[in-house]
């Protein structure tokens, strides 16, 4: 029999994204046999994260204060504006190093098959937020699927009579990609949007 | 172990643990079916760009005893590109599979609603599937279903509905003034019905924009009697202000 402390602990940790039994049961006894000190800080962690970290009052990125840092950043420009459909978007993106502008987060993207529309989405937020007149381009950065494409093309019709430049973010074939194994749906759209060398 | 290829419509996707993938495909050998895509949300070769919904493919799948089916590669045969260039095309595209999802029972061959949905999709593709048209694919999708709601006469009595009618979703049509007392549902303009009559029976003229809500509200009601619930992409449909 096992030990009910063991048993909820399992129980817990199985209900994370992509953890099952098994890997429920390999992270228990690590922490089991892991010294004191680590359960202990591991509790003051999640304890912490949950008491602590809170959504932007402007971007709803992830902050522990009012604003993100992204927002109070005084190198950041504000003319240029990038919409994500959620943080881990925002993480890649500044990852590229490449953009220096705000970000602004809707969480989630237009789906109608799941019956989630624009109340639903932070967009009457970003609406509220390009009121000032500050923001003179708006970069798009959803997915390109069925239900990012969706969400680009709404939001260019709220934007575009604001006199805000809207543009999408480029789509076609990876950096380093090998053409013949390239999919018949990434090529099209990359020979649709060619550009003149 | 069983193995064959089909062709098949994507109707929708639904994301399962990290990186696979549920994918509803109405098939042409074994209609409406849910095959699981294995690393569907990572693998960039097998399936990229091909399990959205409204892509035509020719599908190779697999069915074990007693398991799920699985997908096992794709060939996209149309992906309806310029749908995706415009909001309305791709809401109306969305509610089409979404209707035809709801209306299909699993694993019953349903090649006419199939033919029919690539049809429609091909015309939105092309342009050429405007609001009214919306009307008159739900009305072939609702026949070949066998629920086909009647509006030229009367659905108690038989007889034209005459200036008063009333619409009742649980007689499945027009009641005249006369069986009114019999029935249930709010008065319509008949020029509704009429013109719902007339794209039933297969004329295609845009109807006017006042005519064609009141004829999508009154579908949107049958549809919503029929299924026991509402479809999720009218609300996005109406929301977006798209008729």
């Amino acid at each position: 029999m096992t030990p009910d402390p063991l048993n909820r602990l399992v129980a817990q940790l199985s209900k994370l994204p992509g953890i099952g039994e098994k890997t429920a049961q390999r992270l228990a006894f690590h922490i089991l046999r892991a010294p004191d000190d680590y359960a202990t800080e591991l509790v003051a962690a999640l304890q912490e994260v949950k008491s602590k970290v809170r959504l932007c009052t402007r971007c709803f990125s992830l902050t522990e204060g009012q604003l993100c840092g992204f927002c109070t950043d005084p190198r950041r420009d504000d003319r240029v504006l990038c919409v994500v459909e959620g943080i881990a978007d925002l993480m890649a993106l500044e990852k590229t190093r490449e953009f220096k502008g705000r970000y602004h987060v809707l969480h989630g993207v237009l789906s109608p098959l799941e019956g989630i529309g624009p109340e639903q989405l932070r967009i009457q937020e970003l609406l509220v937020r390009l009121e000032d007149g500050k923001v003179e381009e708006v970069i798009v950065a959803t997915n390109p699927d069925v239900e990012g494409e969706a969400t680009a093309l709404y939001l260019m019709r709220l934007l575009k009579p604001m006199g805000i430049r809207v543009t999408r973010l480029a789509q076609g074939l990876p950096m380093g990609g090998d053409l013949e194994f390239a999919d018949q749906a990434t090529l099209a759209r990359a020979l649709s949007g060619r550009r003149e060398l | 172990m069983d193995r064959w290829e089909d062709e098949a419509l994507v109707l929708s996707t639904l994301d399962y643990g990290d990186a696979d993938r549920l994918v509803t495909l109405l098939t042409r050998g074994r209609g409406k079916l849910t095959a699981f895509a294995a690393g569907a949300r990572k693998s960039r070769r097998r399936f990229a760009g091909a399990l959205e919904p409204g892509t035509l493919l020719r599908a190779r799948l697999v069915e074990r005893h007693g398991s799920t089916v699985r997908l096992d590669a794709v060939e996209v045969v149309h992906a309806f590109p310029h749908i995706r260039e415009e909001l309305p095309r791709i809401a109306r595209a969305l509610y089409a599979l979404e209707l035809c999802r709801e209306l299909l029972r699993d694993e019953e061959p349903a090649p006419e609603l199939l033919s029919l949905a690539v049809d429609w999709l091909g015309r939105l593709d092309a342009g050429e599937a405007g609001p009214t048209s919306v009307l008159a694919f739900e009305l072939q999708a609702l026949a070949l279903a066998g629920l086909m709601p009647r509006f030229d006469a009367c659905t108690l009595c038989g007889r034209p509905p005459g200036e008063a009618p009333r619409f009742d979703v649980d007689h499945g049509g027009a009641v005249c003034a006369d069986c009114a007392p019999r029935a249930t549902g709010p008065r319509i303009d008949p020029a509704v019905l009429e013109g719902l009559a007339a794209i039933q029976a297969g004329a295609r003229q845009p109807l006017p924009p006042a005519l064609r809500a009141e004829a999508r509200g009154l579908l949107a009601r049958f549809i919503e009697a029929q299924l026991g619930r509402r479809l999720k992409s009218v609300e996005f449909l109406r929301s977006v202000g798209v008729d």
